[in-house]
């Protein structure tokens, strides 16, 4: 095995609703190297942001145990200072809603040369021709006209661009993508995912891809973490967890698409929600509530992560003799209609 | 026999400006469009956003101005300039995003009934037993009825929503990307139920979605809109099988696949696809830069494609 680029190692980060803690991300362990594309899939509140805002250091409140080895420095040891010469230099984040990630009264060339002169990126008079050079690097149009524009100038495939050129100015080793697509459109899409694409062989960073579309999966990513609840129950290779997906919520998840094969079918449903983070049993399989037709001797107690085949690891025992269509009854129990209250993990900041 | 049916529709906004505040020229949102829907099918309307889809919605409820064309529901004139003919109650909407389509304040009793209060003088004692009916049909358990919005996640507040829309029993649905906010398992929920309220109720529905996967699932018919026009349009296998209009091939060839053995595949051939719109699209449109007007190719197959010769 090469290098690593990231290595994560049980990665805890638990946030406080009333007077107690309760962790979103749950022992979290991965890594990442150079030139791969690790994607992260989930439901929303599944901890998939969480997990992104805590390798970045971006959770202010929140209380993070474990470790984040990146180049050789344990990031949640970092101060601040430390932390900021690293955020937007070889670590840097593409954020999912472009309406939000740009600051509304700066002009484009001025957020772009706000990220070069933190990290002394290039002399002080030569910044504004590179502001300009990474915008057509990314694709847009008149580069030039567009980094004397604001934000609210320019579509929402423009400034999603705008947030990519901002992240890649550095020229960062690894790139966290927060769901980079999920507000655009699908020709949009294509484009910026190529985009991503290329400047990753280019630069030879490794990229967290975050997404819960999992056609963007299967193209963009080397390898796949499925999180569920605050955990990673499933990691494979992207062709192997296609086509020999092991656990029960992957497999429940890419039946639940609408793609050509279920064409005048009923699509798979997954029974209840996700549960609240102050409202989960924290012992035995997180997923044993949303399959309930599966019997209690078929899960694990405490269900780690075990690799069954080649770098594909499952966790929990109940994937043995999993079946989809087993029992799905159409009437949901109204006892899965359990009210959520409390926040959920991803709005904690 | 179709219950709605769109004639040239045209939605236009003027662009004010210069000393006096002059209407200096249109933004053409809706540019001549016609739709026609029969009864009991559903019929998908795709395009980016701003081609003009969720405007012809909104045209067809009654939410924004007309400038020319005419709206025929069940026969009746919509948009006539005299007397109004009242079909709310036939035509009912479902917003796209369910955090902000219900109002935080009211239970979930008081925002289903409101559309029935609306029409008919009905006691409490009469509208319980109905508002419980209706949440029994889209699956939401009893006890919802005096609880509010924020207390059920994102699947349950859409069901709600449907169960406000279906309330008056309508003929006609237009749902505004009912699905597009949901994860990928509550989406399975809500296309699973809205499919059998549909067929259960016969209703008529335009699907209006940027997702060509769950409109593939949904619709019998797809209209693709580009800048306000209607550029293809035919039953979904058509559509899907044989796109003639480069942009609906476009459109269609950008779709990720989750079929891992046909990834470089999909690549070469959304890459392809591309390079011949990058290069042909300016034939794909007139001087005035608007899609041609629609031409038959089969029966219910239409391109907008050059007039031949």
């Amino acid at each position: 095995m090469t290098e690593k680029l990231l290595e994560v190692n049980n990665l805890t980060t638990s946030f406080k609703i009333g007077s107690e803690y309760f962790p979103a991300v749950d022992d979290v362990s991965l890594s990442i190297q150079p030139n791969e594309v690790l994607a992260l899939v989930g439901e929303s509140g599944s901890g998939k942001s969480a997990t992104a805002f805590s390798l970045m250091g971006l959770h202010r409140k929140a209380r993070i145990e474990g470790e984040v080895n990146f180049q050789g420095q344990n990031l949640l040891k970092l101060n601040e200072g430390k932390m900021n010469k690293i955020r937007g230099g070889d670590l840097a984040m593409i954020f999912q809603d472009p309406m939000t990630a740009l600051n509304p009264l700066m002009k484009i060339k001025q957020q772009i040369i706000e990220t070069l002169k933190i990290h002394n990126t290039k002399a002080k008079n030569e910044r504004e021709a590179y502001a300009v050079e990474l915008l057509d690097r990314v694709g847009i149009p008149r580069p030039d006209r567009v980094a004397e524009a604001y934000p609210h100038e320019l579509s929402g495939g423009m400034r999603q661009r705008v947030v990519i050129a901002i992240a890649i100015a550095n020229r960062p080793k690894l790139l966290i993508a927060d769901e980079p697509t999920t507000a655009l459109d699908v020709t949009i899409q294509a484009q910026i995912l190529d985009l991503i694409r290329e400047l990753q062989d280019d630069l030879n960073s490794g990229v967290l891809l975050i997404t819960h579309d999992l056609g963007v999966v299967a193209e963009m990513a080397d390898r796949v973490a499925v999180m569920y609840a605050g955990q990673i129950v499933e990691v494979a290779p992207v062709r192997e967890l296609f086509k020999n997906p092991q656990h029960p919520y992957t497999r429940s998840l890419l039946n639940s698409l609408p793609t050509e094969s279920m064409l005048g079918s009923k699509l798979h449903v997954i029974q209840g929600v996700v549960p609240a983070l102050n409202k989960m049993d924290r012992t035995g399989c997180r997923f044993a509530p949303r399959i309930p037709w599966v019997p209690a001797s078929e899960h694990e107690k405490n269900p780690k992560l075990r690799e069954i085949a080649d770098d594909h690891y499952v966790r929990c025992t109940c994937y043995k003799n999993f079946s989809l269509g087993s029992e799905t009854p159409q009437n949901i129990d109204a006892e899965e209609y359990q009210i959520e209250t409390g926040a959920r993990g991803g709005s904690v900041r | 026999m179709n219950l709605l049916e769109i004639k040239d529709l045209k939605v236009h906004y003027p662009i004010k400006g210069g000393f006096f505040n002059t209407v200096k020229d249109h933004v053409k949102a809706v540019d001549g469009v016609s739709i026609s829907i029969p009864e009991g099918t559903t019929y998908g309307l795709v395009g980016e956003s701003g081609s003009g889809k969720t405007t012809t919605g909104k045209a067809v409820m009654g939410l924004n101005h007309v400038t020319s064309g005419e709206i025929f529901f069940d026969g009746q004139k919509l948009n006539s300039k005299g007397k109004k003919v009242d079909v709310r109650d036939d035509i009912q909407m479902i917003f796209q995003d369910p955090y902000s389509s219900l109002n935080p304040r009211k239970r979930v009793f008081d925002i289903v009934a409101e559309p029935i209060r609306n029409y008919h003088k009905k006691t409490r004692g009469e509208l319980v037993p109905e508002v419980l009916g209706l949440l029994q049909r889209v699956g939401l358990p009893p006890g919802s009825l005096y609880k509010y919005p924020h207390e059920f996640s994102g699947g349950q507040r859409q069901r709600i929503g449907v169960a406000r829309a279906i309330a008056l029993n309508p003929k006609l649905i237009i749902a505004d990307e009912p699905v597009s906010a949901l994860d990928v398992s509550v989406q399975a929920q809500v296309l699973n139920f809205m499919q059998d309220i549909q067929q259960d109720m016969n209703l008529t529905m335009m699907f209006i979605a940027h997702d060509l996967g769950v409109v593939r699932h949904m619709c019998r018919h797809i209209g693709i809109m580009y800048q306000g026009r209607l550029v293809e349009e035919g039953r979904t296998e058509e559509i899907f099988k044989n796109p003639q209009h480069i942009y609906t091939k476009r459109l269609i060839a950008a779709i990720p696949d989750t079929d891992v053995d046909e990834i470089e595949n999909n690549l070469a051939f959304r890459q392809m696809v591309k390079e011949e719109y990058d290069r042909n699209f300016a034939d794909h449109l007139d001087e005035e830069g608007r899609a041609f007007p629609l031409q038959s190719i089969t029966e219910t197959h239409r391109v907008a494609l050059p007039v031949k010769g």
